[in-house]
């Protein structure tokens, strides 16, 4: 799409009130869907129910093929399709809905700073333990991840997408990692989260932010989530105010839900 | 002794069913004034020798049965019409570049008087043969790499490979077919492959990586081919703006299918013809055999051709097809079909018919099409009996509908469905033969019976294909 065709959707995006029947869309929750995405989703799910937009889950086998950039989840709001936290947040904002308007600009960096260090630390340390670690990506990643498919597409599929991520890890220098230092990562990442929460309700003191439903999001799905081990939880349950933060975001949006 | 050559009567024969021999084809012998002349064409003969001589790969055990009728030769003329016979045999193997036949009397200590030697002198073609192409158009530049190797193991198999690298998409097929000896009709192919397509009207980008194998055979006057195919099939939108229900098909499938085709072909040619009729049945069952795609898939083509006066041809066809989802999985967007276009139903856009959505054009479970066609050559016939006849016009009218079922509601229900709503076009135009496999039109159209959604082609509409309603 043209620069000029895309500002003139943007244009119409603005126009258009959010529909009731907004949906969105990610992969099988039961039998397919990995830690990574799991997370990505409900980061995007925390994020539109703090702005108050009334989303439907849908679970679709081939949902990231769906989405235009191939990566879950993506929602699908009147004519439109946008994948991923940031596009999405962009496109609440055109709407008129958005989380950041009250903080100024150095607060808006640093909001920036954290979600970025979110993306770059956890969302990668969830893949590489996904993928790289030999023992999950066998009994847990592979196999979910080609759960909808016939033999042998399966196979393919799960390598296919195994060799890309290895290869996207290797690109970004995690590639001679070991686990432990993935661990030790995730320590550091958290540490930093914890540091900057301190005793507030949200990093932003009163009003949540799209940073802390990206947090929710990540921690949450890691703290609920069965691996092959547990060290991944247990270096968050280490930040006791993390845990708070969980508990108390998960009672304020999912308290009707019991996920 | 006269020797009589039989020397290259024919191009190498193309396909088809009147593969027969035509006596009268074979040249004449030059008549000597030899007095033993004559006493050789009454007398019986024998024939005690076939050689073949040039080959080189080729084992001979394959061309004994191609061969084999000479010996069975009771005089010249029948010599010559048999070897003539055993000639094209040869030939239609297509390892053969040239093969001319000599017959001449036996010689040596147990030549009887009466014996007759025949002689192929055949020249192979090369071990492997190679092309290279450029191809531009649609927004894309390809090369194309060919290689070939007839008669791979000098039984008449043939291997061949293509490769096309483009500055958007990549494909292959390697393709492995192998003869039965003495039976060339009787075949087996291997393929391999990777082809992509773009389907604007569709906004569909497809991907398919498959191997089949098939089986062909002649039973009486029909031909039957046997396929198995497994494809892993990958469906992407070609453009942010596809509608969402492309966008919903796309996704990796994998599909099984086991096959059947019927073709019985008794037109003079395929391209053009003057008179035959032909009659394809096709049938495809998939999901018994693997995969995630279950369907059953039939569907049919007749013509009909009747030459008329001043040379002109009268030719009627039908088409028609049905897709059945078995199981409550519904059937997906690469398995449907599509409909209109200047090789279907003249005067609407190429598949712009039928179930879409926002432009998009999703195809549909059942279609059927008619068509009917007056062909004529040029008025006035310029360049009669040369390039002119390359040419023709012709005047046609076509119909057809595509649509879905709900096969909660009976056959009945389904031909009513395909009955109502029938979109139709008339008009003329000029058509150009090209070789034998593919044709030109250029067409002025009236589409009528138009539906909401159809995109039409009103006016001029240019066509080029190798199959056509």
């Amino acid at each position: 799409m043209s620069l000029a065709a895309e500002a003139f959707v943007s244009q119409i995006a603005a126009a258009e009130p959010w529909p009731e029947n907004a949906t969105l869309y990610q992969p099988l929750k039961d039998d397919q869907i990995l830690l990574s995405d799991c997370a990505s989703s409900l980061a995007v799910q925390t994020y539109l129910r703090m702005c108050g937009l009334p989303v439907q889950v849908a679970c679709k086998a081939n949902a990231e093929y769906m989405s235009p950039s191939g990566k879950v989840p993506f929602v699908h709001v009147g004519n439109h399709v946008v994948s991923e936290l940031g596009p999405i947040v962009q496109f609440t904002k055109a709407k008129g809905h958005s989380l950041s308007d009250g903080l100024d600009d150095v607060q808006r960096a640093e909001m920036k700073a954290y979600m970025e260090l979110v993306h770059n630390m956890l969302l990668t340390a969830e893949l590489y333990v996904q993928w790289c670690d030999d023992s999950t990506a066998t009994e847990i990643s592979r196999p979910r991840y080609s759960s909808p498919y016939s033999w042998p597409l399966n196979h393919i599929l799960a390598y296919q997408k195994q060799w890309d991520v290895r290869r996207k890890m290797k690109a970004i220098g995690w590639g001679g990692k070991t686990l432990e230092q993935v661990y030790e990562d995730v320590s550091q990442c958290c540490q930093a989260l914890s540091q900057r929460l301190g005793t507030q309700p949200y990093f932003f003191n009163k009003h949540p932010t799209e940073l802390d439903a990206l947090v929710f999001g990540h921690l949450f799905t890691i703290l609920t989530t069965q691996l092959t081990s547990s060290e991944l939880a247990e270096r968050i349950r280490r930040c006791s105010n993390l845990l708070a933060f969980c508990k108390h975001i998960e009672h304020t949006y999912f308290k009707d839900k019991s996920t | 002794m006269g020797a009589v050559h039989a020397r290259s009567l024919d191009p190498l024969p193309m396909r088809g069913p009147e593969l027969g021999v035509h006596a009268d084809d074979v040249d004449a012998p030059d008549v000597e004034q030899d007095p033993k002349q004559e006493v050789l064409e009454n007398k019986n003969v024998v024939v005690q020798k076939v050689h073949i001589d040039g080959l080189g790969k080729t084992k001979e055990d394959c061309l004994t049965y191609e061969i084999a009728e000479v010996f069975r030769a009771k005089d010249l003329i029948d010599v010559m019409k048999r070897s003539h016979e055993a000639r094209q045999r040869l030939l239609r193997l297509g390892i053969f570049r040239k093969v001319e036949v000599v017959i001449d009397t036996s010689q040596g200590v147990d030549a009887l008087p009466n014996g007759l030697d025949v002689t192929f002198e055949v020249t192979e073609l090369r071990r492997m043969t190679g092309s290279y192409n450029t191809m531009v158009g649609n927004n894309e530049g390809s090369m194309v790499l060919g290689l070939k190797l007839p008669n791979t193991f000098g039984r008449a198999e043939k291997l061949t490979f293509q490769f096309s690298y483009g500055t958007k998409e990549t494909s292959y097929g390697l393709s492995f077919f192998k003869p039965q000896a003495g039976n060339f009709e009787r075949n087996v192919s291997v393929n391999l492959y990777k082809v992509t397509g773009q389907f604007p009207w569709s906004s569909l980008r497809e991907t398919d990586r498959g191997i089949s194998t098939e089986i062909s055979f002649p039973v009486w006057k029909t031909n039957h081919t046997l396929k198995w195919e497994g494809v892993w099939r990958e469906l992407g939108c070609l453009a942010r703006t596809a509608s969402f229900a492309v966008r919903e098909e796309s996704g990796h499938s994998l599909k099984s299918s086991l096959s059947h085709a019927m073709v019985i072909d008794t037109r003079n040619s395929s391209i053009l013809p003057r008179k035959g009729g032909l009659l394809k049945v096709h049938q495809e069952l998939a999901g018994y055999t693997g995969g995630d795609a279950r369907f059953l898939k039939e569907d049919f083509e007749i013509q009909l051709n009747r030459s008329l006066f001043w040379d002109s041809v009268l030719s009627a066809s039908l088409w028609g097809g049905l897709l059945l989802p078995i199981g409550d999985q519904p059937t997906s967007i690469a398995d449907r079909f599509y409909l209109g276009g200047p090789t279907s139903v003249r005067g609407f856009s190429m598949y712009s018919m039928g179930p879409q959505s926002k432009g998009d054009y999703l195809g549909g479970e059942a279609y059927c099409a008619g068509g009917l066609h007056l062909y004529t050559p040029l008025p006035f016939r310029p360049g009669k009996g040369g390039f002119g006849d390359l040419f023709r016009t012709h005047f046609f009218l076509n119909a057809g509908n595509l649509c879905n079922l709900n096969y909660g509601e009976g056959p009945q229900a389904h031909l009513k469905k395909l009955a109502e709503c029938i979109r139709w076009s008339y008009g003329a135009g000029i058509l150009l033969r090209l070789g034998n496999i593919a044709r030109l039109e250029l067409n002025y159209c009236i589409p009528m019976g138009v539906q909401s959604g159809d995109k039409i082609c009103d006016g001029v509409q240019f066509g080029a294909g190798i199959r056509f309603l």
